[in-house]
């Protein structure tokens, strides 16, 4: 459907910040592609003007004994699941300090090592924070229970979560997640980022068919126009790739995750990942900032 | 929509309204119209050119006889020179078994390109097409781009007339479009491949098939050392010359694909592909049909061309050789593209190379073995030299000795 006159009237109500009504929700669902991304390329502007974020990020695994490479991150994050709270401490204050904000773990890991018990969790949420982490760089939706609730836990203990993760939902669940993230609320910069297309997609059901370009622009551009709690709308250079990553920010998303940190020397200056991510975004007609894993811009 | 932009709300009710673009409006439109309006100026005139909601595909084979080429164009990464270790010519039995195997699938082509190989000449291309044809009688021949032909007019001292004649008559049905990057003789120098073929030699090839009856695609590599307008060049000539004979049945554009290739660089990124589809769609008001090319794009921004402009998601395609070596990797198989097209709210059709409807899928009527990678040319390390080819005389050293009797 391309009606003309409703999307005037979804424009309207959008850029009023009125909330959606059940039957606009529903025409929302069903309106043709490129509408939608019209609508979620406005929203996505009022909210950040032309201005798209990435981030480099170095990962290392919290069993490792040291930083690989720091390169050029402007974001350290820990990953993998640690066997306990003194590994998950050690692993962070191994690479703090180093004037570039450290952010890890999966939060639904994280409460696990607390064996879900709500104090235990508070503690080390506490303990991780004094260690110098700035956030937890993942809470899945699919994979942690009460997330609205945790993520108050995380604020209170002086962090925040950087992303908000779908780990792997088809069909109509992806976006039946988008309208019960849109549903919660946070304390302000709790969570900083959505991230709405599934990382693990068929992973855990290798049978089941992958999503299309049509499903995952889609989801992005809904989740720009329901999830107004949520400042950036994600999307995953590396795991996406440039093209669709890029073809995404018209469809309302204005961040970039994951953007590695050291540069494959061997294909010249040109082909960096910082200079590729600079170029894809402003081959989309906005301008690239860079920021750190805090979510402070670091471009000057 | 209205934009900020006075001058390209004016050429969307132009566009709208039936009116044709000229050059100075293309590049407007391209450098001015945001994103969502070029496709959506796109996809109202594919929806009004092909209002049945149909998006057709073909299945056939991109078969590359020879990958020894003379014309090292600097943006290729596919050919050998003459007399390289890695050089091959594929012989009539292994040609004969890719038909089997395209056959078995449901496939009723096969797009045949390749390098330009001094030791092959005329005659060899001929008693290829007629043993194809004499074994195989309605299976297409959609081969040789205008640059071969071209190869083979000059290698064999003949009218390039003649060469399509004497193609023809051996089974030749239709010509691809391959060998035009971009029809403008500036970037043709740069890109090393003017001496292969000019613009105006390209075009002459197409003028020429179309009069004698053929049809041909055109197509467009960009995103190399060509400027916007010389984009907008190339269209227009390719629009002129379907004025002129209406023989193309469609028009495909891709990317360049730098790695491994002399020129290097980086790949025009998906954005740009869809802001090309779509203008290729509104300056090119006389040509059919548009396809997706999934096979430089991936799957996912290949699907999203419909909204750009396509109507068409290429070729099941089984084997590719030319954009795998600089770097391309993609993969669809009929069930994939079939997925893809009705996720997008279309209704698939198979098609032959005049576009002409074939039917539903052949996955929905039988078991389709599943393909995961497309099929290379010959296997890793087979150096093996075809019987024919000392029926047929070489030209070059490495070529008489390859064929002396042993």
């Amino acid at each position: 459907m391309s009606d003309d006159a409703l999307m005037a009237e979804l424009r309207e109500t959008l850029a009023s910040d009125g909330g959606l009504d059940e039957v606009q929700m529903r025409l929302l669902d069903s309106t043709d592609l490129l509408s939608l991304g019209m609508l979620a390329d406005e929203a996505r502007q009022r909210r950040h003007g032309q201005q798209t974020t990435f981030v480099r990020v170095a990962e290392v695994a919290v069993d490792a004994s040291a930083l690989e490479s720091l390169g050029q991150a402007r974001e350290i994050r820990v990953t993998g699941v640690p066997a306990s709270v003194e590994a998950a401490e050690t692993a962070v204050r191994a690479v703090a300090g180093q004037g570039v904000p450290v952010t890890g773990f999966a939060l639904h890991d994280l409460m696990g090592l607390a064996s879900d018990h709500a104090a235990e969790f508070a503690r080390l949420l506490r303990v991780l924070c004094d260690a110098g982490l700035v956030a937890v760089s993942e809470l899945a939706v699919d994979r942690t229970e009460d997330p609205e609730s945790a993520v108050a836990v995380v604020a209170d203990a002086g962090l925040a979560v950087s992303r908000l993760t779908i780990q792997d939902a088809r069909g109509d669940a992806r976006l039946a997640w988008v309208r019960t993230v849109a549903g919660w609320s946070f304390p302000p910069r709790a969570v900083q980022a959505f991230a709405p297309l599934p990382r693990a997609e068929g992973k855990t059901a290798p049978e089941s068919e992958p999503a299309t370009g049509y499903d995952d622009v889609r989801q992005v551009a809904l989740s720009r126009l329901l999830v107004d709690n949520i400042d950036s709308i994600q999307v995953d250079w590396a795991l996406h790739g440039p093209k669709l990553a890029q073809v995404a920010l018209t469809f309302g998303a204005d961040d970039i995750d994951a953007v590695p940190a050291v540069d494959a020397d061997e294909l010249g200056p040109r082909r960096t990942s910082l200079e590729d991510v600079r170029r894809n975004i402003r081959a989309a007609s906005f301008v690239p900032v860079e920021r750190d894993g805090a979510f402070e811009s670091v471009t000057p | 929509m209205s934009t900020s932009s006075p001058a390209v709300d004016a050429l969307a009710r132009k566009v709208r309204d039936g009116g044709r673009l000229s050059r100075s409006e293309a590049l407007t439109l391209y450098a001015e119209a945001p994103t969502h309006l070029l496709g959506r100026l796109a996809d109202e005139v594919r929806a009004a050119r092909h209002p049945s909601g149909v998006v057709t595909y073909i299945i056939d084979r991109n078969v590359n006889y020879t990958n020894i080429c003379v014309a090292q164009c600097n943006f290729c990464a596919f050919y050998r020179p003459v007399g390289a270790a890695d050089g091959y010519v594929l012989g009539f039995e292994e040609l004969f078994r890719k038909i089997d195997d395209t056959i078995a699938v449901g496939g009723e082509q096969l797009l045949l390109q390749g390098g330009h190989n001094p030791d092959l000449p005329l005659e060899w291309y001929e008693d290829l097409f007629r043993a194809v044809k004499a074994r195989y009688p309605a299976f297409r021949l959609h081969a040789l781009s205008p640059p071969e032909v071209i190869h083979l007019s000059r290698l064999g001292q003949v009218e390039v007339s003649v060469v399509i004649e004497r193609l023809m008559a051996a089974g030749l049905d239709s010509i691809p479009g391959g060998g035009a990057e971009v029809l403008v003789d500036r970037v043709r120098r740069e890109l090393n491949c003017l001496g292969k073929a000019t613009a105006d030699e390209w075009l002459d090839v197409m003028r020429h098939a179309h009069r004698a009856g053929l049809r041909t695609t055109a197509t467009m590599m960009y995103g190399t050392v060509e400027r916007l307008d010389e984009r907008v060049e190339h269209l227009m000539r390719v629009r002129d010359l379907q004025d002129e004979t209406g023989g193309f049945t469609a028009f495909i554009a891709w990317s360049f694909q730098p790695s491994h290739t002399e020129r290097g660089g980086t790949e025009a990124t998906g954005v740009e592909y869809l802001r090309t589809l779509a203008l290729a769609r509104l300056v090119l008001d006389n040509v059919d049909n548009l396809q997706a090319s999934w096979v430089t794009q991936g799957g996912k921004v290949g699907q999203l061309s419909l909204s750009f402009g396509a109507n068409d998601m290429g070729s099941v395609m089984i084997e590719e050789n030319v954009v795998r070596a600089a770097g391309a990797t993609f993969c669809m198989d009929e069930l994939e593209i079939v997925r893809n097209i009705e996720n997008a709210g279309f209704t698939p059709r198979r098609r032959n190379m005049h576009y002409e409807l074939l039917g539903d899928p052949i996955a929905w009527e039988r078991d389709v073995p599943r393909m995961t990678a497309l099929v290379e040319a010959r296997a890793a390390g087979d150096a093996s030299v075809p019987e024919e080819l000392v029926r047929y005389r070489a030209r070059t050293p490495s070529g008489k000795r390859q064929r002396a009797p042993r």
